[in-house]
């Protein structure tokens, strides 16, 4: 089989054009739209970030010490 | 969401970090000033992200005051991630203090003493968030796009920049921005 080789900084640059441009049309959807509307979507992120995680003081604490 | 003078009205939903924000701040604005800086400021406008922590800084005060505030946090059942005692001793040594509500780790709220310049500005301007009929009182949001811009550089501070010049376009005002930033070289080691 052949293999295709992937260039690493091609691939990150599309990836961050793709970030860049869903910022674009979610900051013109939270202007254009009524705050309900965006903050219910918006809440549905938030909401299961904080559920989503068990974990302990202890290890929390431990994973904000190793981040730089 | 309606941009006027010092004032930001959002007439939005509120999510369990907005709650966890305004219970905070209501515990602590009777015995100190505060502003909320960084990531929440982008988050409250709007920006489709999550965040388990929300960062405050508080001016200097006295182990008394401190003593004082803490107190009231604790009857509010908050407690302290990072230690039981000492809080004054922490604060005056440049260590933040993460509170959250009993029986939970994430949200919290990462608290410091104003240690610079900068977060003395921060202090000094800045603005009113009206949301269901509370106040929030964050970071003036060139200062925010500024920081994020020239000193985090993150790609997601980055795009919290970017999140903020468009949802508050025609609000924003480019030269303070470049005064900031200004500011920011002048303060920071830019190696």
């Amino acid at each position: 089989m052949k293999r295709s080789i992937i260039d690493r900084k091609e691939f990150l640059k599309q990836n961050q054009e793709e970030r860049d441009s869903f910022v674009q049309r979610w900051a013109e959807f939270v202007r254009n739209n009524n705050d309900k509307i965006w903050s219910r979507q918006q809440n549905k992120i938030i909401d299961s970030t904080l559920k989503t995680s068990n974990i302990t003081k202890e290890e929390y604490l431990k994973m904000k010490k190793k981040r730089p | 969401m309606r941009f006027y003078e010092k004032t930001i009205e959002i007439d939005k939903e509120l999510s369990e970090l907005d709650r966890f924000t305004i219970e905070f701040v209501n515990t602590i604005k009777k015995h100190t000033e505060y502003v909320i800086v960084s990531g929440y400021v982008s988050i409250i406008l709007g920006r489709s992200r999550g965040s388990e922590d929300i960062d405050i800084i508080i001016p200097k005060m006295n182990e008394e005051k401190t003593k004082e505030m803490i107190e009231e946090l604790l009857k509010k059942r908050f407690y302290c991630l990072n230690t039981e005692k000492d809080h004054f001793e922490y604060l005056n040594d440049k260590v933040a203090l993460r509170f959250a509500k009993e029986g939970t780790v994430i949200p919290n709220m990462e608290m410091k003493f104003a240690k610079n310049k900068i977060e003395t500005i921060a202090l000094k301007n800045k603005i009113r968030v009206k949301i269901k009929g509370k106040e929030i009182y964050i970071s003036q949001l060139e200062l925010q796009i500024a920081f994020k811009e020239q000193i985090l550089k993150s790609p997601k501070d980055i795009e919290d920049a970017k999140h903020i010049r468009l949802v508050a376009k025609g609000y924003i005002d480019d030269d303070l921005i470049k005064e900031y930033e200004g500011l920011l070289h002048e303060t920071f080691n830019y190696r």
